[in-house]
């Protein structure tokens, strides 16, 4: 599960007669784009962004958050801000100000009461039953709760004991809608309207069915790719959340200096796997100063996997980049195993990694 | 001295030239396939294979070893149905390349990719029949038969079409109405540090219930250098 920034102004929750708070949530948006693009608007008063970059960016979790309480703090905004897995403990998070890690979810969640579900049938019941927190009742079993409390109740189910990440129908589905009605909404949305002002029947159809899906398996469950200029397989393509009707991905892809010549891998890891290259007496292949490979290689082992002979192998090419001015040192491999997969290698650090397949 | 009226159109300087149409735009008032035609459009390089299109209401089944050009084969079949405006949905194919999927022609605004693993996936599948119109499942275990069942039923009843592509044959428990199995590929370009990889060359297998008589065997770059399907010649 995802882990989210989420973004609480409580003050601009409830919009008033003049839509000045609708106006408002737009500027906030546009100010906490700044430092992330991937802003998704919930609903009112309440917008979310995945914490990985921005965290990698700015060195840390609690520094995203500073950086984001300064910016909207000098623009007049008070906010609550919590990182979490899922949209449901980051909006749990917010109200508390924590930050929770990737496996601490369970234990963020088990001893929140009942009542922030805010399921009042629920609230109401489950106390009464000696299930006062979101552990007691994670640890009903999934059968139990379906045959005491319904269908509704296996999603809050899921959602305490940390296997979903939030509950059906928390999101505003017009917040789209009413932040483009004042603009300024557009870039922060990345809703774009169809030719005529309005979007074609296929699209409503997709739409729908997008975001139903969406409800049940979080956000980050679906998603659309955008092609964006990169050198590398991982850099030349992101996927972003199904955000609204028909999302505004360009089809051309800008010229970028140095990247790999067709044809392009169909599998790249967003997270790399480490790899092993040994030449035929077993021992490692390393890419020296130089450049080039310290032997040929013979032999290319993928996790814990079985090793694989090599038939052939194209470069290294090294890749030396200015990244956000630290200097980074990497060389890509491209790897034809005997069993006829194409593989990608890069090196850095003095590990090769399984960056993509030419599946 | 300029006497007929034909003149008075006549401009002094060239005419500036059009300007150039933003393609995004383009492509957006392009007249969209119809809903209701019985087949989805298919990338024409594939027609000597399938036919010119998918049946709406049938299934594909791609089989490919593991790296052997299923997620290739399967995209491709997206291309030209994306292209002419229908949705497609994408289900359980991990970390796929964008670049790729772009050289290929797959039209990115309209496919959507939901993240489902095992028996949830084709649940998802069947879900999404609802609003798109060719959906593309990629499994890595062996879906449950009834599952299996009702999902084809689902996709029959939407008439949308379903591809589905494995690595394990047996992982997907009905015959296909399509049924293309990769039996052998080779990568082309590199050698001993020179030269990058350029190309792959695919036998494919070519039956299933709606083709009729013996699986019959074809050579295809898969993809060539451009990153794009190619039927190869004389093969």
């Amino acid at each position: 599960m995802e882990r989210l920034v989420a973004v609480l102004a409580t003050e601009l929750s409830r919009e008033g007669e003049g839509g000045e708070e609708v106006r408002q949530f737009a500027e906030l948006l546009g100010i906490v784009e700044t430092i992330c693009p991937w802003v998704t608007p919930i609903r009112l008063g309440l917008c979310t962004f995945p914490v990985r970059g921005p965290s990698r960016l700015l060195g840390g979790d609690s520094a995203v958050l500073a950086a984001v309480r300064m910016d909207l703090e000098r623009a007049g905004f008070v906010v609550r801000l919590g990182i979490a897995p899922g949209l449901f403990a980051a909006t749990v998070a917010a109200e508390r100000g924590a930050i929770v890690g990737e496996g601490e979810l369970e234990a963020f969640l088990a001893p929140l009461d009942v009542s922030v579900l805010e399921r009042p049938d629920l609230t109401r019941l489950l106390p009464r039953l000696g299930v006062r927190t979101l552990g007691a009742f994670a640890d009903l079993g999934a059968r139990e709760v379906y045959a005491r409390f319904g269908p509704d109740a296996l999603s809050c189910h899921r959602v305490a004991s940390g296997e979903e990440g939030e509950l059906p129908g928390r999101r505003d589905p017009g917040i789209f809608r009413r932040l483009r009605a004042v603009g300024g909404g557009e870039d922060a949305t990345s809703v774009q309207q169809g030719f005529d002002g309005g979007t074609d029947r296929l699209e409503q159809r997709a739409a729908m069915v997008a975001t139903r899906l969406q409800q049940r398996l979080g956000s980050a469950s679906v998603m659309v790719a955008r092609p964006r200029g990169g050198r590398c397989p991982s850099d030349q393509g992101a996927f972003v959340p199904f955000g609204g009707l028909s999302p505004a991905v360009s089809t051309t892809v800008p010229p970028w200096p140095a990247h790999l010549p067709a044809p392009a891998p169909t599998t790249v890891y967003v997270d790399p796997h480490p790899a092993q290259l040994l030449d035929a007496g077993g021992a490692p292949v390393v890419v020296l100063r130089s450049g080039l490979l310290s032997a040929t290689p013979a032999v290319c082992v993928l996790g814990e996997g079985r090793p694989r002979s090599l038939d052939a192998y194209g470069g290294p090419w090294p890749l030396v980049e200015r990244w956000w001015g630290a200097q980074r040192r990497r060389a890509r491999l491209q790897v034809v195993c005997s069993d006829g997969t194409a593989l990608l290698l890069i090196f850095e650090n003095r590990q090769w990694w399984l960056e993509a397949v030419y599946d | 001295m300029w006497l007929r009226y034909e003149h008075m159109f006549a401009s002094p300087t060239p005419l500036p030239a059009r300007p150039e149409l933003n393609q995004d735009l383009v492509a957006r008032v392009r007249p969209l396939a119809a809903a209701s035609s019985r087949r989805l459009p298919l990338l024409s390089a594939l027609h000597p294979l399938l036919g010119d299109g998918i049946q709406r209401g049938s299934s594909t089944v791609v089989v490919a070893p593991r790296g052997g050009g299923g997620s290739t084969l399967g995209l491709t079949l997206l291309t030209a149905a994306s292209s002419a405006g229908h949705w497609c949905g994408v289900v359980g194919l991990h970390d796929p390349g964008v670049m790729a999927m772009a050289d290929l022609g797959v039209d990115l605004r309209r496919v959507v990719f939901v993240a489902a693993e095992g028996g949830r996936s084709i649940e998802v599948a069947g879900e999404l029949t609802d609003g798109v119109d060719l959906v593309l499942l990629a499994l890595r275990s062996p879906a449950p038969y009834a599952a299996a069942r009702q999902l084809l039923a689902r996709v029959r009843d939407r008439r949308a079409a379903l591809v589905v592509v494995t690595t394990v044959e047996r992982h997907w428990p009905i015959g296909g109405d399509v049924e293309i199995r990769v039996s052998d590929s080779t990568w082309t370009g590199p050698e001993h540090g020179h030269g990058c990889l350029t190309g792959r060359r695919a036998t494919v297998l070519v039956g299933g219930r709606r083709m009729g008589g013996a699986p019959r065997r074809h050579t295809l770059w898969l993809p060539t250098a451009e990153g794009e399907i190619a039927l190869m010649e004389g093969a």
